[in-house]
């Protein structure tokens, strides 16, 4: 009789106990070594003289609110040109400024970036590098884009996560990371 | 004892610190139930049925059972076995039970509610009386509800606890593939279904619709469905109804028992086991069982195709003991949930294109080949709850409950997509986790009948704290205190029963959040305090016809993710935001039962209207949300005025000897009286009917029989405009049959059971099934269960 008491005395102290502390008032911070990704940068560079560099950025500093700052996403190309053009994912809430590219570049076997240029715009874009799967399959980090005449239009970029199925040309594939669209001049 | 009343004192003590408005009215309405106590009367409204047999389970027809103090009330069991008697008087008493052949059968009885009482007789001299004493749980008892039992709770071994449920009448199941269901009680579910896990509050992150129940169901071997608004006797969020999880009574006796259960699964090649030991440690010793159970499943099929990443994991376990003296019993109890559950990989969607793309592929994208194997995506959880409780007998024949329980429930869940980091412990990290812990603690008064009164008063609180981590921001951290005073009355003449019962609740919740610039803390108080009443009548109109009636109310305050979601919702790829200043939910119930039974026919029917105001679901903006991760629709949590009416029922009937025809309907209508238009996600009509073959023996096999059913669910057509992603699938029918037996091997009981569900394998897909946008349903699927008992 005691002995049960007493199990049960304790019992109900030890869950009396636990209730009085207050793990919520800790509210978690983000984590220092996650990275999101900010900002999407295409640097172009003519083939034909390597003076002539443009860029353009896709950038939203709180990336959870829906409102990007869109005032530098405008590329400026020449007509009938063709530009080299590397592509970069970067994380500018931190200090120094994270770069995600060379985590996609790690994980190349698994991305895939497709470029979809607006109809009536005269752009062609071609993926130039490639990933370590057997056979080799597309990434498109890099890129060679063949302007033709002048029009004005977009670029949409998107960055797919294929952890199964890649097979380097199908977008569809897996889920999207970043899908974001630029303003592109050819003139 | 004291020592609950002293959990429950340091409970109000919390609540007094926080705010000295709830307790003194909880102490008002504590004097006034007080008060209204006085005067008690017996009921003679209740049920005791069960069924008699021999050694060998044979079932004993003609076999006499009486209640000892109240001869008139008897009854002669059918050729089942079973018997059935009515206007039983509450309080204590024996049942008597006698044939032919076979020495009597004396049982002890405290008939507190419908009671079940099975007799196993002896041939020999020297007899030993099985009891199973089962108090119905049920508390309100003017209001519909259905259970699961018997040969129905064994044949829905293996299953979760949704996909058990689903098949009685006015209940659905809500899925997220073939391994993630939720119970749907008249239309709704999740935060507006209380699951009672042995009595005690089940405390989940129970807000998602991919949030499966943290339950063994091999835990309880009763599960009875409350169907309406219960909230005076259960608590705030019983809009929909409640779940009433609970397990056998601990063993009277010091010998050894026990069973072990052995499920095979064909689709998904399941495996599944669970054991029970129980005894005593003596004649007035402590009584005790321990229990657990495993499963394992991999890929499920559909006709077509191996559904990748969709296979279960889960590991049980729970321990149980009572003590008993004249006056008090206590008894201890602790459960342990754990699980692993694959999202199914075609589901996948980072933003609105993908999710589209998937919703258009008319199979999986990527085949796949059977394994156990679970990758990212999948969710993890535990759930412990750890419980005290103690029964006081008085004098007088009232006696009083105390509940302490303890509940530790983390979810975690994986994403497939991995967040951008070289760090690898942040690699192998969840990308969202809950932890919510929950204590909780009820005091109730059960007082004696008297004079055509009975009933019960009780208060109860709770306090949980959620902690919340993630790679992303999904809800907020929060403290609850909450808090309950209720009463119910009860009082029979005649051929009618009146029941009425209030409840005044009390919720304070504190929210605590980090600037995501700043990173500065900061919290938002929030509180809520509403009463609640229900007032019901049963008739029995005639022997065998009784009409019950119910008007219940119900509130809901708006769950954390209501008021603070903000961000992307990975798992339909949608944008949501809440609103800080939603209110609490408002329910009417209305509801009316019928159950008519002859020897020959049973039938219960149930018709309601439930009217919410306030209710909380998501709408959809005009403008979509442009991330740098693609284009989100947005969604806003509002609330509207609703209305969900409904009718359901059942019927069997014996149509010659050995031969049972059932049917069972369920129909759900939801509309929105605010925006005029239907509400989005109610269950189409379902339709089920079937036959039953049964003998009494056959060779060596006792009870043996062979059933086959029909499933029809119609396609939903009444759905609100440009609500939904994709068009509700058309409706589908679907054959199942079983047969089974029971037999004894070296005086063993087993019972087995063989089932083909899906027979025709054809492929379908469930409008309340999330996964439906991307895949069908399972398809061709044999079960084989059995049970031995020692």
């Amino acid at each position: 009789m005691n002995k049960s008491f007493a199990i049960i005395a304790i019992s109900s102290f030890s869950l009396l106990w636990s209730a009085c502390h207050k793990p919520e008032e800790n509210v978690d911070i983000p984590d220092p070594d996650n990275e999101v990704i900010t900002t999407v940068k295409l640097t172009a560079v003519n083939a034909a003289d390597a003076t002539d560099v443009v860029s353009a950025q896709w950038k939203d500093l709180t990336p959870n609110d829906g409102n990007p700052d869109l005032s530098a996403a405008t590329l400026t190309m020449k007509k009938n040109a063709v530009y080299n053009v590397t592509l970069q994912f970067l994380d500018e809430t931190k200090t120094p400024v994270g770069n995600i590219t060379e985590e996609i570049t790690d994980r190349a076997n698994y991305h895939l970036i497709c470029y979809a240029p607006s109809s009536g715009l005269g752009l062609t874009v071609q993926r130039t590098d490639k990933d370590n799967n057997t056979p080799q399959m597309e990434l498109g980090l890099a890129a060679k884009f063949t302007t033709t005449a002048a029009a004005d239009g977009s670029l949409q970029v998107a960055l797919h996560h294929q952890p199964s199925g890649k097979n380097g040309t199908d977008c569809a594939i897996g889920t999207t990371d970043a899908d974001v669209t630029f303003t592109v001049k050819v003139q | 004892m004291l020592l609950f009343v002293v959990a429950i004192l340091r409970y109000s003590y919390l609540f007094i610190t926080t705010n000295v408005k709830f307790f003194s009215a909880a102490m008002l309405c504590g004097i006034a139930c007080v008060v209204s106590m006085h005067g008690t009367a017996q009921v003679c409204t209740y049920v005791i049925s069960g069924s008699v047999t021999d050694e060998q389970n044979h079932p004993i027809i003609g076999a006499v059972v009486l209640v000892e103090d109240a001869p008139a009330l008897g009854s002669v069991t059918d050729t089942g076995g079973h018997f059935h008697i009515s206007e039983a008087c509450s309080g204590h008493t024996y049942v008597l039970c006698r044939a032919d052949g076979f020495t009597t059968g004396r049982a002890h009885l405290h008939v507190t509610g419908n009671s079940t009482v099975h007799f196993t007789l002896h041939t020999n001299q020297l007899a030993e009386v099985v009891i199973n004493d089962v108090r119905t749980p049920q508390e309100l008892h003017t209001l519909s509800a259905t259970s699961l039992k018997g040969l129905e709770r064994f044949q829905a071994m293996g299953k979760s606890l949704g996909d058990a449920l689903k098949d009685l009448p006015g209940l659905n199941a809500i899925q997220t593939g073939p391994n993630i269901s939720k119970p749907v009680i008249h239309g709704l579910h999740s935060n507006r279904v209380l699951l009672m896990n042995n009595g005690v509050r089940q405390e989940g992150q129970q807000w998602g619709s991919e949030h499966a129940p943290e339950i063994d169901p091999f835990v309880a071997n009763r599960i009875t469905v409350v169907k309406g608004a219960a909230s005076v006797r259960y608590g705030a969020d019983a809009i929909g109804g409640v779940v009433l999880l609970d397990p056998d009574p601990l063993p009277a006796t010091k010998q050894v028992s026990g069973g072990v259960s052995l499920i095979g699964q064909s689709n998904g090649r399941m495996g599944n086991a669970a054991a029970t030991v129980q005894g005593k440690t003596g004649d007035k010793g402590i009584a005790w069982r321990v229990q657990g159970s495993t499963k394992k499943a991999g890929n499920f099929s559909t006709p077509n195709y191996l559904m990748k990443n969709t296979g279960v994991e889960e590991l049980n376990m729970s321990a149980h003991a009572g003590y008993k003296r004249k006056r008090w019993e206590a008894e201890a109890y602790f459960s342990r949930f754990q699980s692993k559950n694959g999202i199914f990989e075609g589901a996948h969607a980072g933003n609105i294109t993908d999710l589209l793309a998937a919703i258009g592929r008319s199979r999986p994208l990527t085949e796949s080949v059977f394994s156990y194997d679970i990758a990212r995506s999948y969710q993890a959880t535990v759930h412990n709850l750890a419980k005290l409780s103690g029964i006081y007998h008085f004098a007088n024949e009232g006696h009083l409950e105390a509940i302490a329980a303890r509940q530790a429930d983390l979810r975690e869940e994986y994403d497939v997509s991995l967040p951008y980091t070289k760090d690898p412990t942040l690699l192998s990290k969840p990308q969202v986790s809950f932890q919510l812990i929950t204590h909780s603690a009820e005091l109730m008064y059960v007082q004696p009948s008297h004079n055509g009164f009975s009933g019960n008063v009780g208060i109860a609180g709770n306090t949980q704290g959620n902690v919340f981590r993630g790679i992303r921001y999904l809800i907020p951290n929060f403290r609850t205190y909450s808090g309950g005073a209720f009463v119910i009355e009860r009082y029979q003449r005649g051929k009618f029963t009146y029941e009425a019962g209030a409840r005044y609740d009390y919720r304070w919740q504190r929210v605590y959040q980090r600037n995501p610039n700043t990173l500065a803390t900061y919290n938002t108080t929030l509180t809520f305090a509403n009463p609640t009443a229900t007032a019901g009548v049963i008739w029995k109109a005639a022997k065998r016809l009784s009409v019950s009636a119910n008007v219940g109310s119900a509130w809901r305050a708006p769950s954390v993710n209501e008021l603070y979601i903000h961000g992307v919702h990975f798992s339909d790829a949608s944008y949501q935001d809440g609103d800080s200043t939603l209110k609490a939910e408002r329910a009417w119930n209305m509801a009316a039962t019928l159950h008519y039974h002859t020897a020959r026919l049973r039938t219960t029917v149930d018709v309601y209207r439930n009217q919410i105001g306030n209710f909380i679901y998501e709408t959809p903006q005009s403008q979509p949300v442009t991330l740098l991760s693609g284009t989100f629709p947005a969604f806003q949590f509002t609330q509207h005025h609703v209305t969900i009416s409904g009718v359901d029922g059942s019927l069997q009937y014996d149509v010659v000897k050995h031969v049972t025809l059932q049917s069972r309907a369920t129909i759900v209508r939801g509309y929105n009286n605010t925006t005029q238009q239907w509400l989005i996600y109610m269950p189409a009509d379902r339709y089920e009917n079937g036959v039953v073959f049964n003998l009494h023996q056959l060779g060596k096999l006792n009870e043996p029989y062979l059933s086959v059913e029909n499933v029809t669910t119609l396609r939903q057509t009444r759905v609100p405009q440009n609500l939904d992603y994709a068009a509700p699938p058309a409706g589908y029918s679907i054959f199942n049959a079983s047969i089974g037996f029971s037999m004894h091997v070296r005086k063993k009981k087993v019972q087995a059971d063989i089932t083909a569900a899906n027979i025709t394998n054809v492929a379908y897909r469930d409008y309340l099934d999330k996964m439906r946008y991307y895949t069908d349903n399972i398809g061709l699927n044999f079960i084989v269960k059995t049970r031995i008992n020692f």
